[in-house]
């Protein structure tokens, strides 16, 4: 580097032509010589055998590593030397290793058996031909969209590259058939969903074992939310569990980026059992708090086995939602009443019996197994107002998973008969979540405490404990 | 940190393999040539994510994925002669979408269609008669209802050639809001050095030794301030501040003088094709190449 002259525009017009004369002369020889060595090194490769064409194909595997360029050096030579000693002082941190390459066919694959078909594809067990592992094959729903790729499968493939955690299901890469919207996506393959376990236990799991699962759900979610990633469609039949007792998090097909302050999004997200208040009440701006709310109702449904709040529809689940927590006031929720929906909620007039705690705990009645710790948890991850919920970080320090019962060790899980190794993994019965690019319907509560839109047979004013339906 | 922590803040770097072998260099498209069109390619993107209204990481982005996928093209997959302004259009268009600031295919189309005209193109190197002095008429860069149709299947053909090419890997870190932290910790608050560190830093986007492309954005960042401190005249720490960034000084050497050499290679090409066009579409690469061809036979 010349150091004499710090800025560039004023200079000599004419000494800046020899320089660049100059420059160019230079260039012309860089360039030749680069093409020299280039083809020294193709005629090298060629006699190696195995060539560039192999690994242009990407069949090899994976990639080389990167190798220091030849360019870089030659243009730094000057200052190696001086620069030697001093490397070996100073420890620099080294970024990993990453490059690009053309997706690998299909073909690799050998399909071996249909596991189940999502919302956002059909999923099957294969195997690599090339490896003999074992792997989970995705397949991208791309119906014809009028915007080209859908937006749903880039950030889903663009989160989950990003979200290497130990509690993520691990996307290996994306392959691709003949044509071009034949997309998979290669997982890992895990034996279980957390729902269609649940079905099939005889006994919910037990205390220590509920808080291993917790504790490796809320941990990737932590790592997810710390990314600015969030999931938005946590429910057990996205969490997948292996017969090592590890759960990792899938399906991150509604999963998006997000930002600080947060940016106005669509609130169809979430499938509707575990979609969050906020969202039902139609909040355009949300954080990684509805996550947080999807945790309280999957903590709920390990619990008890059965999933939490099973409603048949957005205004069912606003109501089976108060009917647990009891219903909002401005007290332990400021500002709800200003959210789209709010404005046709009818609420009881005594609601605003405050309770001590902030937010208030559930009915003891519906854990009745639980301890003073866990219902305080599930209270706070199920507080109406988000603002109130823990983040996943608190949710982890929480007093629950310290008492004993003690976690039980991953190592010492139980194993269970796989359902998605050998046949076609159960349809659940769960509700899919919303479709990407569907209109939020105008939403109309003034039934869900009895009023009269509703059409329901509910008493009038007997308040939030009513069932509709 | 663990290294994962880490990926939002790096990049997928090319291989020496790609570098030397790029898909246009096997077509027999001269180095030069492949050059000028990519970095014309790139200043397109720029000019059509500005008149989108687009944020500049965006267009950052997209012309590191329109960067790449030049050197990641394959000759199966996608004849590299093929029209670049297509490619520059997809990858804008496919970067927008991912972003909190998505567009229309139609908007992205019109829009090139403006700057792809030899009419009404503000662009040097695809109008050489200039801007046109009053602003085209829309008629003049609004694509018929035909025409639009043909267009779009094209826009989103390509978009899925691009994430072929990329494996579908559309991560792109740019050094900018690096640059800004570094330069906090630095110390280095005057706005007159952030704006130049972030002027150094959009030039390279264009930058013939493809800078973003193989150096991760903490060795951009800091080679941007090193160079703006230096032409502000301002006296950074003491000691080798860039090793706290983990960036060593041959890496920063070279980055310098990469961004150094940009305000002269860009004079370079308005002299080499002033009142030219630069091809960006395929038959004009062809011709390019034979018209070379011929005066190397007619000298």
């Amino acid at each position: 580097m010349s150091a004499s002259k710090s800025r560039w525009a004023d200079e000599d017009p004419e000494t800046e032509a020899i320089i660049a004369a100059r420059k160019r002369e230079k260039e012309e020889k860089k360039r030749a010589k680069a093409e020299k060595q280039r083809q020294l090194e193709a005629s090298k490769a060629q006699t190696d055998g195995d060539g560039n064409d192999q690994s242009r194909n990407g069949d090899s595997g994976p990639p080389m590593k990167r190798r220091r360029l030849s360019n870089d050096a030659d243009t730094n030579d000057a200052e190696v030397p001086e620069n030697a000693e001093k490397k070996k002082q100073t420890t620099l941190l080294r970024f990993p290793v990453r490059e690009w390459g053309t997706c690998r066919h299909v073909d690799n694959f050998e399909r071996l058996n249909h596991i189940e078909e999502g919302s956002y594809g059909w999923v099957s067990r294969a195997k690599d031909i090339n490896t003999g592992e074992v792997v989970a094959l995705k397949k991208l729903k791309i119906e014809n969209s009028p915007d080209g790729f859908p937006v749903t499968g880039l950030r889903e493939i663009q989160t989950l590259l990003e979200a290497r955690h130990a509690n993520v299901v691990y996307l290996r890469e994306v392959v691709m058939g003949n044509k071009m919207d034949d997309v998979y996506l290669v997982m890992d393959f895990l034996e279980h969903d957390l729902k269609a376990l649940l079905d099939e236990m005889r006994e919910p799991f037990l205390p220590s074992e509920i808080k291993t699962v917790l504790l490796q759900v809320v941990g990737g979610l932590e790592f997810l939310h710390a990314q600015w990633i969030m999931h938005r469609d946590l429910k057990t039949s996205n969490l997948l569990m292996n017969n090592r007792g590890e759960i990792k998090i899938a399906d991150f097909g509604m999963a998006r980026y997000y930002g600080d302050p947060p940016p106005k999004l669509t609130q169809l997200v979430v499938t509707l059992w575990y979609r969050a208040p906020e969202l039902l009440l139609g909040a355009e701006k949300y954080g990684p708090e509805i996550d947080m709310w999807s945790i309280g109702c999957i903590f709920g449904e390990l619990l008890t086995k059965e999933p939490l709040l099973q409603g048949k529809n957005e205004v069912d689940q606003v109501s089976k939602i108060f009917d647990l927590t009891g219903p909002p006031n401005s007290q332990i929720w400021p500002g709800f009443r200003s959210l789209p929906n709010a404005k046709s909620l009818r609420l009881p007039s005594n609601s605003s019996a405050s309770s001590s705690s902030d937010p208030p705990l559930l009915p003891r009645s519906r854990f009745p197994y639980l301890t003073n710790a866990g219902l305080g948890l599930i209270s706070e991850l199920l507080a109406l107002n988000p603002a109130s919920r823990p983040t996943a970080r608190q949710c982890l320090a929480h007093p629950y998973f310290r008492e004993d019962p003690r976690p039980k060790p991953k190592e010492i899980f139980p194993t269970f008969p796989s359902k998605a190794g050998m046949e076609k993994r159960r349809r659940h019965h769960t509700p899919e979540a919303p479709k990407h690019g569907q209109e939020a319907p105008e939403l109309d509560f003034a039934g869900v405490f009895g009023g009269a839109p509703g059409g329901d047979t509910g008493e009038v004013g007997a308040g939030f404990s009513l069932r509709l339906g | 940190m663990t290294a994962t922590g880490l990926k939002q803040l790096s990049n997928a770097l090319a291989t020496p393999d790609q570098l030397s072998n790029s898909s246009s260099s096997i077509d027999g498209v001269p180095s030069d040539l492949e050059t000028s069109i990519r970095v014309a390619g790139a200043q397109l993107t720029q000019t059509a994510g500005v008149l989108l209204g687009l944020s500049q990481d965006i267009i950052g982005q997209a012309i590191v994925i329109f960067t790449r996928f030049w050197l990641g093209a394959d000759g199966e997959a996608y004849e590299s002669t093929r029209p670049r302004y297509d490619v520059s259009a997809a990858a804008l268009y496919m970067t927008a979408k991912l972003s909190f600031q998505p567009t229309s295919p139609r908007s992205v189309l019109n829009v090139y269609t403006l700057l792809c005209s030899s009419d009404t193109s503000p662009l040097w190197f695809v109008n050489p008669k200039g801007a046109p002095a009053e602003a085209p008429a829309m008629e003049s860069y609004l694509l018929t209802e035909g025409e639009y149709q043909s267009a779009r299947l094209t826009l989103l053909r390509i978009e899925s050639v691009i994430l072929r090419i990329l494996s579908f890997d559309t991560h792109v870190a740019l050094p900018h809001t690096i640059a800004l932290t570094y330069l906090q910790t630095l110390g280095a608050t005057r706005p007159a050095v952030a704006r130049r560190v972030v002027e150094h830093l959009n030039a390279a986007l264009l930058s013939p030794q493809l800078l973003y492309v193989t150096h991760q954005p903490n060795a951009l960042a800091v080679a941007a301030i090193y160079l703006a401190a230096r032409e502000d005249g301002i006296k950074l720490v003491d000691g080798n501040w860039w090793e706290v960034f983990d960036v060593d000084r041959e890496e920063l050497g070279f980055l310098v003088v990469g961004m150094r050499s940009l305000e002269g290679f860009m004079r370079r090409e308005m002299e080499q094709w002033k009142n030219k066009t630069i091809p960006l579409l395929v038959d004009d690469v062809d011709s390019e190449i034979e018209r070379r061809r011929m005066m190397v036979e007619g000298e």
